[in-house]
């Protein structure tokens, strides 16, 4: 009996226990905590915090390479990148175009905000990460996790769970870092500036909106073929208004699938032996950079647009230009509300938010043809 | 030993790429809208144009 007894505790897990999976325990809690009580990015967060927690008991080999269950989910959807752009898919069903075709000056705003991005590459390099592992950090300002996910599974393929976390803990916190940032940047009479109601936009203007887009971005920068291809095609399928079954199924069971499979996967590359370095603070650390940078950046292209337009921006429209859709808006439409009552900025807003995802996009794309 | 010849040019091809597609994609946007405006426009005011009177074989109304 006693025999049996001690063959079960040698064969178990328990006595291959480390401390550093005890803390991957605790970081595994930490998150599931945030995601059930505080509701932080929940959708995401909950797979991410189980992948911790099952990837750090020993002996399940659940990330051992051509066996473990969640190895093939990692490998069939990350490493040959077909879950982000599919997430992508579904996001493009979800997406609304409109706001950013009766403004397109606000894509220039999607651009400014990708800025804070290439400061933060410089900046990872000076604290001593190589290029390419600099490249998968500084694209968190970007605040896209399908991105971060796809151009770090590439490039640092070791730094995956870290930039992933950081990349969704930083876009669930965007109603805390923001508004300093844009107080900071603008003056009160800024923050009052009222705009004028976005002109309506017709059916076939949608339509040809995510064809345009599509062909233009993809004849220029093709390493931004795969993401920026299905986040068009989603929206094609929204706008067109022919293939409603597509379209729901495109964001809502296809995407709720692949997104337990991303979460499961991210977070089961965040072993103890990868995760518990000083670099993966760093990320955190640069990450937060990146996405301050990133707000800032984008608040001063829309003071600097306002120098040259007649109709003047409200400035606070630029801080969407990160891609957090649609948290950024509304975050923005919030702190214009409380400068002026009578400022509704939600739409304006909307339109550097989604021009914020596709600037993202070319930004990772560039950054793939450069250093992949 | 980092490349910074390498760190300068993504830096600066990164942030100049970034803004030509977009300044080109605004552009595009801008063209397209106008010109389906155009089309659009021109279509409703010739559903709304006083269409002829019907008149039967006799030329009544």
């Amino acid at each position: 009996m006693i025999a049996i007894f001690k063959e079960l505790i040698v064969s178990s897990g328990l006595v291959s226990l480390t401390g550093g999976n005890l803390i991957m325990w605790l970081v595994s809690f930490v998150l599931i905590y945030l995601a059930i009580k505080k509701q932080y990015e929940p959708l995401l967060l909950l797979p991410i915090a189980f992948g911790i927690l099952v990837v750090n008991l020993p002996l399940t080999f659940l990330m051992e390479p051509e066996h473990g269950l969640i190895w093939f989910f990692y490998h069939y959807g990350i490493e040959n990148d077909i879950i982000p752009p599919l997430i992508f898919l579904g996001l493009g069903a979800m997406i609304d175009f409109g706001p950013l075709i009766a403004n397109p000056k606000t894509l220039l705003l999607g651009a400014g905000a990708q800025v804070g991005l290439y400061v933060t590459f410089f900046a990872a390099i000076l604290f001593g990460f190589d290029l390419r592992e600099a490249a998968s950090i500084a694209i968190i300002g970007g605040a896209d996790g399908p991105t971060t996910i796809y151009l770090t599974s590439k490039l640092a393929p070791q730094l995956l769970g870290a930039t992933a976390v950081s990349a969704y803990a930083y876009m669930a916190l965007v109603p805390i870092i923001q508004p300093p940032m844009m107080k900071l940047l603008t003056t009160d009479h800024e923050r009052k500036i009222v705009m004028s109601k976005l002109r309506p936009v017709s059916r076939l203007q949608k339509i040809c909106f995510p064809i345009i887009s599509a062909m233009t971005i993809m004849l220029l920068v093709p390493a931004s073929a795969p993401l920026i291809s299905m986040l068009m095609m989603g929206n094609l399928f929204k706008e067109s208004g022919v293939v409603e079954r597509l379209t729901k199924a495109s964001s809502n069971e296809l995407m709720n699938i692949v997104t337990i499979f991303l979460g499961l996967s991210v977070g089961a590359t965040m072993t103890a032996t990868t995760f518990l370095n000083p670099k993966v603070l760093f990320i955190f650390f640069l990450g937060l950079f990146a996405f301050i940078i990133s707000t800032a950046s984008g608040l001063l292209m829309a003071k600097f647009m306002n120098l040259f337009l007649k109709d003047k921006i409200n400035p606070l429209i630029g801080a969407a230009g990160v891609s957090a859709v649609p948290m950024a808006a509304r975050c923005v439409h919030k702190v214009g509300s409380e400068a002026n009552r009578r400022n509704y900025l939600l739409m304006h807003a909307m339109g550097p938010n989604v021009a914020g995802v596709i600037g993202t996009v070319v930004a990772a794309a560039i950054l793939l043809k450069n250093l992949g | 030993m980092t490349d910074w010849s390498k760190v300068f040019e993504v830096f600066g091809s990164g942030i100049v790429g970034v803004y030509l597609v977009m300044l080109l994609l605004q552009i595009l946007t801008q063209l397209s809208t106008r010109i389906i405006d155009m089309i659009e426009s021109r279509n409703q005011s010739g559903d709304t144009a006083v269409k002829p009177p019907v008149t039967d074989d006799k030329g009544k109304v």
